[in-house]
């Protein structure tokens, strides 16, 4: 499901035009992404949460070429789902 | 680091007024946003919103644990878990503080490595054709042992010597393995054996004939004892001289059958051949000025000596001295000119003459001043887009900073206006330009 399916399925369900919908998530991508830069959690009821983590520099050695490459710090984005959605999710019957 | 963390309310009263909808529209629209996302992901699908990321369902195995009370095994269900990708623009902000900083390769121990390699590149070089020499040398000696066996002829003995002691001092002029160290000795002591070898002879060789050149034969193992105990390197010419004189020492050879005769001359010229061809070799292969040199003047001699001997042998062997003095012209020229071809080929236009010239810094955007834990890069990244044309700022603003990684706090820094085409990020030319003015700077 790509940006514009989520749009026209949350359209649909909030019975509202689907420009407002886009503006609206915009707005909400927007909102999260700040938040998240200035480095708080952010926690969505029975969803999960957004955290930013930080990852320690590191050595690493090229297998082959034995070069030691040091790797810089880095900040990412974790998700962590809630227990609900993991609730939810073990309706999915696994294949395989 | 303490995180503050923000609720859903929160993030609901943060959209209601950033849109300027009302709190339950808001509340309504993220209830229903998650519960889209939720749905998505439980038909199986992904799920991509635009410019945050990608969630997507990731299947965890069941697997075996143990608990750690009673000791009992039991086994962990398999479960589904979101994953959550977050798109570039997301990471790229999150990550603002660290985005100026760049894998580095270490240099120590990058340097050590390299070198070790262009030793051991060198030391094959060397090797190679001291190899190939040593083999063919030692088929020699085997057949020529077996002459010796047959004749008792004291002319394959000094030339043998010659031929070990020839490698000896070749090997002893390079720095070489250990294993090479091993064969010098070896051959060492095969000299010795020679030695004594011809000693018994000397005898044989006094009855037989009383030339001039025969005494001057006598007197060579003293040569060799020489030049392996002091390493004094002995102009080759001299050995040359020597075994040609032995070559045209042919009344002697007539107490030999005819066909020895003949095998023993192509022998002795196999050996004059290889010992020119290890000249040679050397002269290309050694980079060591002095040696080379040295060396240069060896090997007119020799040439000397290889057209006399030409002119006088050639009518036995015609077809078998051409290849002697071909290699030494060709490889020289090609380098240089391999050069000449490179430099000639530079391309010149615009951009290159935007690089090439001084910048001269008038015209500025910006002033600013430095904040602790601030960074040149982190600048130029703000200003040009790029972080790597931090070089610019750095030589717009050259006198007031002593080190461009270690810049006081306070420090005012202007920031240049540039030619649109120098910081063409998406021109990898540019970036080209900037890394190498990047090494410049930072040593």
């Amino acid at each position: 499901m790509n940006n514009k399916e989520l749009i026209a399925s949350m359209a649909v369900k909030m019975n509202a035009p689907k420009s407002l919908v886009a503006v609206l998530l915009e707005t909400t991508v927007a909102t999260c992404t700040e938040l998240l830069v200035d480095e708080k959690t952010i926690g969505f009821q029975s969803f999960g949460n957004f955290e930013v983590r930080k990852k320690d520099e590191r050595l690493s050695v090229h297998p082959s070429t034995q070069i030691r490459t040091l790797i810089p710090p880095k900040l990412v984005v974790n998700f962590k789902q809630s227990n609900i959605l993991k609730e939810k999710l073990k309706d999915i019957p696994h294949h395989d | 680091m303490i995180k503050e963390k923000i609720s859903s309310q929160e993030i609901i009263d943060l959209i209601a007024s950033k849109a300027s909808v009302s709190k339950r529209a808001a509340e309504e629209f993220l209830k229903v946003m998650i519960a889209s996302v939720e749905e998505g992901l439980l038909a199986g699908e992904t799920v991509k919103i635009k410019n945050f990321g990608t969630f997507k369902l990731q299947w965890n195995e069941p697997r075996k644990s143990v608990n750690v009370q009673t000791g009992d095994e039991i086994k962990l269900a398999g479960y589904y878990k979101v994953v959550f990708i977050p798109d570039s623009a997301l990471r790229e902000q999150v990550n603002e503080p660290f985005a100026h900083l760049e894998p580095v390769e270490l240099d120590v121990e990058n340097n050590v490595l390299t070198k070790k390699n262009e030793f051991v590149e060198e030391s094959e070089l060397v090797q190679d054709p001291l190899r190939i020499f040593n083999e063919q040398a030692s088929e020699i000696k085997n057949l020529l042992s077996e002459i010796q066996a047959l004749s008792a002829s004291p002319v394959s003995v000094i030339s043998e010597e010659k031929v070990s002691s020839e490698t000896i001092h070749e090997e002893e002029n390079t720095t070489e393995p250990t294993n090479d160290k091993e064969k010098i000795s070896g051959l060492i002591q095969q000299n010795q054996e020679f030695e004594d070898t011809l000693e018994q002879d000397d005898v044989k060789l006094i009855v037989e004939n009383k030339t001039d050149q025969q005494i001057g034969m006598q007197e060579l193992p003293e040569n060799d004892k020489e030049k392996v105990d002091e390493i004094i390197s002995v102009p080759s010419h001299n050995e040359e001289t020597q075994l040609f004189s032995e070559l045209e020492a042919t009344p002697y050879l007539e107490n030999i059958k005819p066909v020895k005769k003949r095998r023993i001359w192509l022998w002795s010229m196999i050996i004059l051949f290889l010992l020119v061809g290890s000249g040679t070799l050397y002269y290309l292969y050694t980079s060591d000025s002095e040696f080379s040199k040295k060396y240069s003047i060896n090997k007119i001699s020799e040439n000397i000596s290889i057209s006399e001997m030409i002119n006088s042998v050639s009518k036995w062997f015609a077809p078998a001295e051409k290849p002697v003095s071909k290699p030494v012209t060709i490889v020289i020229p090609k380098d240089t000119t391999a050069l000449d071809s490179i430099s000639e080929n530079q391309s010149v236009d615009s951009l290159q003459i935007l690089f090439d010239n001084p910048r001269v810094y008038t015209d500025f955007i910006a002033l600013e001043r430095f904040k602790p834990g601030n960074r040149l890069t982190i600048l130029s990244k703000r200003y040009y887009g790029n972080k790597d044309f931090w070089v610019y700022i750095y030589e717009a603003n050259k006198e007031r900073i002593s080190d461009p990684d270690n810049i006081a706090a306070g420090t005012l820094i202007r920031i240049p206006k540039l030619d649109s085409k120098l910081i063409d990020a998406s021109n990898p030319r540019c970036i080209e330009k900037a890394k190498e003015l990047h090494d410049i700077y930072i040593k």
